[in-house]
């Protein structure tokens, strides 16, 4: 019986240390070796910047099969080519709200977070990312209307996991409030350095950059409130925007992952193991090279397979009607986009010195501007032409003072002209080309009228919200509500936004 | 394939070691009344060698020398003599075999069946072998009341979906724990599709080879399973090894089966119209390639039409090109064991060796099992066993499955009755491929693959190296009091390598996956038991212990794109190339104790406590809530031993219990209470990058789910054990449930993890055992089971609120979900209805299309009723058994049949192409069927149900007469048949089971591999 008793002590002896405590150590398992719990500001910038330029998915859907199929920068054959043809496919008119938000602004919004508790890095950063969070949102509201944008991102932060959806105006009263504050909040120095991949932390860019974006967010208000347009384009103006040669884009390169890649190369690029051989340049865009003899025209596009020759495809063709086409008969008879311009390591452009001359001498036509507007349109064009240096091709100066002799400003049709060449300028920024269309009306695109479009052979005028949010988020429904839509989401790709009132 | 069936036989025979000698036993079994008992089971143990007992309870039996002989009969005790040098065994068997028979209870324990307060049905590997699945769990369909087994459509190494009443979380896993010979293993499910495509990976039980179990015990409840604390909650399947036996010489049993797979025709599409669109054919090779994949032409008329490759044939029906295109699949298994032992040591060794080639071309499986257990008495005191299992599998090109991009199935299965699948072979030496070595595509969607170079150029290949192993240790101290420890290990590598190639449409310049998985589980188990009759009328039953499970998993992989040198498809020729780590360990550590009590033999209380402590839901500075505890409590009473009851009953016994436990979701999900952010090592341009790496909120404040079990239930026998009833009723409440909810990606997450959902699961369990004839040559037997499982999601996201939902799962189509709904079962399939008026007519809307009517819940994927009748003849050495497996109550949408919709394929689309349906003109028809097949939920959600001729066995054990004079001392030969047909189902073109993974969004369907019937020829020789 002793022995008994003893070999049981021995046992609860074993029992107790094989679990002492019960939960010995567990803290320390519990941590994630190959995780971080804090970060530095800089590497967080980095990412957000890239995450911005985008991926394949939003750059080949929202950008290049819609945006640039409508604005008719290119066209297409193949049938999930939506945007060419005005018929719907609701992953593809999403897909941009669909990204940016896990994507760009989880981490923006982080990353302010971190900057405004003081934790981490200075006001010059916190300036710095105020202006980039603008960067992404003026996308999505000009895209979509009414989006999250007060409580967004802030799923952790605040704990809202389903944010309201604001009115496009009240987004762009604060968009334009953060862009003033975030310009005054940079300092001579402090900031990201060489973790800011668009000017390399250059804190006179950086603010010239704050006001060409409140440049262009303020003209976007024409239409809807000419008052508060002119009153954003004049403090713009006179806190001075980009110069010629500075031009706000990314440096991308061959991977080795996708966020290093530029995302439209991903889709187009035929070197890098995959491009999408449907697009072509639209004839619409071809012929307007052609007519003004633009030294543009052979870098953007590049000959036709089969003749050789530069050939614009017309919109809202299909492979079988095609057949009957005058200017040819199938996909290789037409121009592709130049491989060169649109490589997996192409600069991603948000926002150039060209569109902003564009925009100051559209603000001189208005009158809101002291400037002349023949000068800034003729900086314009220059800038906009020079732009393609950034992608290796650089023009002789010379051929541009030609063009432009060739092409003066024309004070009679000047908002038809600067609207023009706005469209050339942003070409591959197809968010903002559909952005200034829209505004405008320039250039006068020919809508097509595929059989089976959702528009009434309209060119849509916005992209329609994810649909499934609406089972999720029942604040979508308020802001469809608002906006005058119902859950025909085909339909919303007619319904302006506000600030498109024209 | 029959001539190496042959051969290997042949050579069985002869390279087999020389015959023991047989010896003849004979004699006669009676009650204890003294009345000859008819139809007993009497089998050489260890084998399948048996006989019945004649109408004057007489047998006669050859057995082999030194052998057993077991006598079984239902309602009896069962009773194993050792045959010795007798050659005349009379035996009698007492009645009341309920009373001391043994199951294998939670953590291996075995108990008194009577004793039990809960639900277990334990169950031998009939047909498992003979009728075999390459997923073993798969052959528990229909055969246990509660079980539903939902077998995938993902091709023969695929997984399994074991779901024992009803599903318990919305977000964790709801299948139960596998354990074997006391082991816990791992069943994580390695790789699913989902709507953008994929492939299944397989799961963990599949790797066991079911010529090892002895037999099965099926933990259905939360108090069956209660002593395995968070892992209680889905149920455990206990799975017993066959073990070696005492015996002279050494015991070799060799089996051979070969299994014929074909391919189940569900497709009825039309073969009216052929490729084209507008109700045209192409007529250049751009329009050909524009319309490849579209059924919109012309009506067939043989006349000449271009096609995709330029080549002109005749535009008529084809024929069937899944016949084409699928082949007959094949199994080979064989299977050699040894067994021996003596009074001290045992052992038992198996090595088995499957080939399988799925009815998917270029597809298959291999996989080898070696087994061995032996037993040993150490001393009068001291027992040890090990045993270990090692797995090899090798996975021949997974299938993919959903979308279309590598799928195989997609296109095979979807062509136009115009082309001709075998036209898309191209060059003969590289199948999929044109003269230039790259895909031959046959329509202008690049993502859409030639399903030839799908299926030979592609490669998704996998091979798991997996150990199981056990150390046991008992030493009994006293009589009464022993000390048990245990260790016990599964461990895996998975490698898999995933290619596609160069000269792929969509990807030209190709990309290539290389990635080794490393898992593994280690228990440590110790337990001090105490088990003692104390005076006649009171026994007791203690035990307590502790468990320490530790589990690491890590996955590193490399990936790269743009093969350098065309066509050769190693990593080290990629362009781009990047690495991935994946790295989680984890440990839970448990307290448990558990105590019984008997009465008179008939009454009997238990009750059980388990505490676990959790490492995943400890924070950094430990303060967070890390354990739980569970418990059970139950009484049970066998009332024929304490009434008189009419003779007619046999027995009878009245069990209920209670119990708490928990899921496995959280405890085996590390790093998730708090925010981190990934480093993402390559940089760019010189700059590091990071940035938050949670898709989900975290929270800190999680804690495992609750269940809480109710059961009750009784066992009846009557007529002596000719007419048996189990029936249980059960009422299950899940609380605290883990949501990944899914929130507004807006919020910048795609999901938030809380502990909110709330659901129930009640029901019913009947099974019925028929003993309807038994006499010396002719026996019957039928059983039936059936259950009904009503689940409810009780609540969300916000208790207070109604009516809250929790998208799961989405198809392809964009256009059918799968979500949790309030007041809902679990799994509902959502999407929009036809808007129809008040007399239910669909309304058609000005544009000639139907309109889009409000976002609807059309039931749930899962069937909430199973059921299953099985029935076995023996007629002498003869015997045939059958089983219908039915399901219903559940749906099932199916994207296939909307492609078939927009594609044109669907007999649906044939109304109205001429004449137009009432005011909509033959020619917008094409864009009427096209917008239901992109738009319209409700024409694609089916019925779910179905009944399946799931398994017919048929075997024969050659007479003694024939086999006498060889050197073997029995032979049995066999047919087989596993799901054989479809007897009904609710589905169009599709097999009502073709789900295409295992997760907790049931109800999709999309291109998988078809449905197989398969017929196996099995022989079993024994020397």
């Amino acid at each position: 019986m002793k022995s008994i008793l003893r070999n049981i002590m021995l046992l609860l002896v074993a029992v107790s240390l094989t679990t002492t405590s019960c939960d010995d150590g567990f803290a320390e398992l519990n941590t994630n070796p190959n995780a971080a719990n804090e970060i530095d500001p800089n590497y967080q910038f980095t990412w957000v910047q890239l995450r911005t330029s985008g991926g394949r998915y939003e750059n080949w859907r929202a950008g290049l099969i819609y945006s640039s199929m409508m604005m008719q920068h290119m066209s297409a054959l193949c049938g999930y080519w939506t945007g060419d043809k005005y018929t719907y496919n609701a992953g593809y008119s999403s897909s941009l709200f669909d990204r940016q938000y896990t994507e760009a602004i989880r981490d923006v919004q982080d990353l302010i977070n971190t900057l405004e508790s003081g934790a981490a890095g200075d006001q010059t950063m916190l300036g710095m990312a105020r202006i980039w969070r603008v960067v992404i949102f003026h996308r999505l509201t000009d895209m979509y209307g009414d989006v999250p944008y007060f409580q967004a991102g802030k799923g952790f932060l605040e704990g809202v996991d389903l944010p309201e959806f604001d009115a496009q105006e009240a987004i762009y009263d604060d968009m334009l409030k953060e862009l003033e504050e975030a310009v005054a909040q940079i300092g001579s120095d402090g900031g990201f350095g060489s973790a800011d991949l668009i000017f390399a932390g250059d804190t006179d860019k950086w603010k010239r950059l704050g006001n060409s974006l409140m440049l262009r967010l303020g003209m976007r208000l024409s239409e809807v409130d000419a008052a508060k347009a002119q009153q954003w384009v004049g403090k713009a103006i006179s806190g001075g925007v980009l110069q010629a040669g500075e031009d706000a884009f990314i440096e991308h390169t061959n991977g080795p992952e996708g966020i290093n890649r530029n995302g439209i190369g991903e889709v187009l690029d035929k070197s890098n193991g995959f491009g999408d051989d449907c697009p072509r340049i639209s004839e619409t865009f071809m012929n307007w090279l052609k007519d003004h003899n633009d030294p543009r025209l052979s870098i953007i596009a590049s000959p036709s397979a089969n003749t050789g020759e530069f050939v614009g495809l017309p919109n809202g063709l299909d492979a079988t009607t095609i057949i009957n086409n005058p200017t040819g008969d199938e996909l290789d008879d037409f121009s592709p986009v130049n491989q060169a311009i649109v490589n997996v390591a192409s600069p991603m452009m948000f926002i150039t010195s060209g569109e902003t001359e564009l925009l100051l001498a559209e603000a001189s036509v208005r009158g809101w501007n002291n400037g002349d507007a023949a000068t800034h349109y003729e900086n314009g064009v220059r800038n906009a032409i020079n732009m393609w240096a950034a992608y290796g091709f650089p023009v002789d100066a010379g051929d541009i003072d030609a063009y432009l002799a060739a092409n003066p400003f024309d004070a009679a049709n000047a908002m038809q002209q600067i609207g023009e060449q706005y469209w050339a300028a942003t070409f591959l920024n197809e968010y903002e080309t559909f952005a200034n269309w829209r505004r405008t009306g320039y250039p006068e695109l020919t809508a097509v009228n595929y059989p089976g479009n959702v528009t009434n052979g309209t060119i849509p005028v916005r992209l329609a919200l994810p649909q499934g949010e609406l089972g999720v988020n029942p604040n979508m429904r308020t802001a469809l509500d608002r906006q005058g839509m119902g859950t025909d989401f085909a339909g919303h790709l007619t319904v302006p936004v506000w600030w498109d009132a024209n | 394939m029959l001539k190496q069936f042959l051969i290997t036989a042949c050579l069985a025979l002869l390279t087999a070691v020389p015959a023991l000698a047989q010896q003849t036993v004979s004699g006669t079994i009676t009650a204890e009344n003294g009345d000859p008992l008819i139809g007993v089971n009497v089998v050489e143990a260890g084998t399948v060698n048996g006989v019945l007992s004649d109408l004057d309870g007489n047998y006669t039996i050859e057995v082999s020398q030194g052998a057993s002989i077991t006598f079984s009969y239902t309602g009896f005790e069962t009773i194993t003599v050792e045959v010795g040098n007798q050659s005349t065994i009379d035996v009698t068997l007492q009645e009341g075999v309920q009373l001391d028979e043994v199951v294998v209870t939670a953590l291996g324990v075995e108990k008194q069946k009577k004793a039990l307060t809960y639900s277990v049905t334990e169950l031998a590997p009939e047909g498992f072998s003979e009728a075999r699945e390459t997923n073993v769990v798969n052959s528990l369909a229909g055969k246990v009341a509660g079980v539903n087994v939902a077998s995938t459509a993902t091709g023969a190494g695929g997984s399994s979906r074991v779901i024992i009443r009803g599903n318990n979380s919305l977000s964790g896993s709801n299948q139960p724990l596998y354990v074997i010979d006391g082991v816990p293993i791992d069943n994580k499910n390695l790789g699913a599709a989902g709507m953008w495509g994929g492939a299944d990976g397989g799961d963990g039980i599949s790797s066991i080879n079911p010529e090892d179990i002895a037999s099965i015990s099926v933990l259905k409840g939360t108090s069956a399973a209660a002593l395995y604390g968070y892992r209680s909650a889905n149920g455990v399947i206990e799975i017993t090894t066959k073990s070696g036996a005492s015996r002279r010489g050494i015991g070799v049993e060799f089996s051979s089966q070969l299994r014929l797979s074909s391919l189940i025709d569900t497709y009825d599409f039309q073969r009216e119209y052929g490729h084209g669109l507008d109700g045209t054919k192409p007529t250049t090779e751009a329009e050909a390639l524009a319309q490849g994949l579209y059924s919109w032409g012309e009506r067939l008329d043989g006349s000449s039409v271009m096609q995709f490759d330029g080549v002109s044939r005749p535009y008529s029906d084809v024929g069937n090109n899944a016949d084409r295109f699928y082949r007959t699949g094949s199994t080979w298994i064989n299977t050699l064991t040894l067994t021996g032992g003596s009074d001290k040591v045992n052992f038992r060794f198996s090595a088995s060796n499957m080939d399988n080639e799925d009815i998917l071309p270029n597809s298959g499986l291999t996989r080898r099992n070696f087994t061995l257990r032996t037993n040993a008495k150490v001393s009068e005191r001291l027992t040890a066993t090990l045993s270990a299992m090692y797995v090899y599998e090798d996975a021949l090109n997974r299938p993919r499955l959903s979308d279309s991009p590598g799928n195989a199935n997609y296109t095979a299965l979807s062509l136009p009755a115009s082309i001709n699948v075998e036209d898309l072979r191209g060059d003969p030496n590289k199948l999929g491929a044109i003269g230039d070595g790259t895909e031959l595509q046959f329509n202008d969607n690049i993502f859409v693959t030639n399903p030839y170079w799908a299926a030979y150029q592609f490669e998704n290949n996998t091979q798991k190296n997996r150990l199981l192993g056990k150390i046991q240790l008992q030493y009994d101290l006293t009589d009464d009091l022993y000390v048990r420890g245990k260790i016990g290990l599964d461990r895996y590598t998975y490698r898999s390598r995933n290619l596609t190639p160069y000269g792929t449409a969509y990807s030209p310049f190709g990309q290539i996956s290389e990635t080794n998985n490393e898992v593994q589980e280690l228990n440590t188990e110790i337990l001090l038991g105490f088990d003692k009759d104390l005076t006649d009328n009171i026994s007791l039953t203690l035990f307590a212990g502790g468990n320490q499970q530790r589990n690491f998993d890590e996955t590193l992989g490399g990936s790269g794109s743009q093969f350098n040198v065309p066509f050769f498809h190693s990593i080290i020729n990629t362009a781009n190339r990047s690495v991935s780590f994946g790295f989680g360990e984890w440990q839970v550590n448990s307290l448990f104790g558990s105590a019984e009590l008997g009465l008179m033999r008939s009454i009997y209380l238990s009750g059980t406590y388990r505490n676990d402590w959790f490492s995943t839901l400890t924070t950094p500075d430990g303060s967070s809530e890390n354990n739980q505890g569970y418990y059970s409590a139950g009484i049970s009473a066998v009332v024929s031993e304490l009434v008189d009851l009419p003779s007619a009953i046999s027995f009878l016994k009245f069990r209920t219990s209670y119990a708490t436990g928990s899921g496995p979701g959280v405890a085996a999900s590390p790093y998730q209470l708090n925010l981190t952010y990934g480093i993402f090592g390559q940089g760019h341009l010189g700059n590091p990058l990071g940035g938050v790496s949670n898709g989900s909120i975290p929270n800190a404040n999680l804690t495992p789910l609750l269940t809480k079990e109710f059961e009750a239930g009784f066992d009846l026998s009557l007529f002596g054990g000719r007419f048996d009833v189990d029936f249980t009723y059960y009422d299950r409440r899940t609380e605290g449930d883990i949501i990944s909810a899914a929130v507004s990606s807006t919020s910048g997450f795609g999901s938030k993890i809380v502990n909110l959902g709330e659901m129930t699961n009640s029901g019913v369990e009947v099974l019925l055992n028929a003993n309807i004839i038994r006499n010396e040559n002719f026996s019957w037997d039928a059983n039936f089971n059936f259950a009904n499982n009503q689940n409810e999601v009780v609540s969300l996201l916000t208790p207070e609120q109604d009516g809250e939902s929790l998208r799961a799962g989405e198809s392809r189509t964009r256009n059918a979900y799968i979500e949790h709904v309030e007041g809902l079962p679990y799994s509902q399939i959502a999407g929009f209805a036809y808007n129809r008026n008040e007399d239910g007519e669909i309304i058609i809307g000005a544009n000639g299309l139907p309109e889009q009517g409000e976002f609807t819940h059309f039931g749930t994927g899962v069937s909430p009723v199973t059921m299953g009748f099985g029935s076995t003849f023996r007629y002498k050495n003869l015997s045939l058994n059958f089983l219908i497996d039915m399901r219903s109550g559940g749906k099932l949408y199916s994207a296939t049949n909307a492609f078939a919709y927009t594609r044109g394929l669907h007999q649906n689309t044939l109304v109205g192409r001429e004449t137009g349906i009432g005011p909509i003109e033959a020619a917008d028809l094409e864009d009427y069927y096209q917008y239901i097949g992109s738009n319209i939920t409700e024409q694609f959600v089916y019925d779910a149900d179905f009944g399946k001729l799931r398994q017919v066995v048929l075997n024969y054990t050659l007479p003694s007469s024939i086999i006498e004079g060889l050197p073997v001392s029995g032979v049995t030969v066999g047919v087989a048949g596993r799901n054989l047909a479809i007897l009904w189902s609710g589905a169009e073109n599709i097999d009502p089971e073709s789900n295409y993974n295992v997760g907790n969004a049931q109800g999709l369907e999309m291109f998988g591999v078809p449905a197989t019937r398969n017929v196996q020829f099995n022989l079993n020789v024994k020397f």
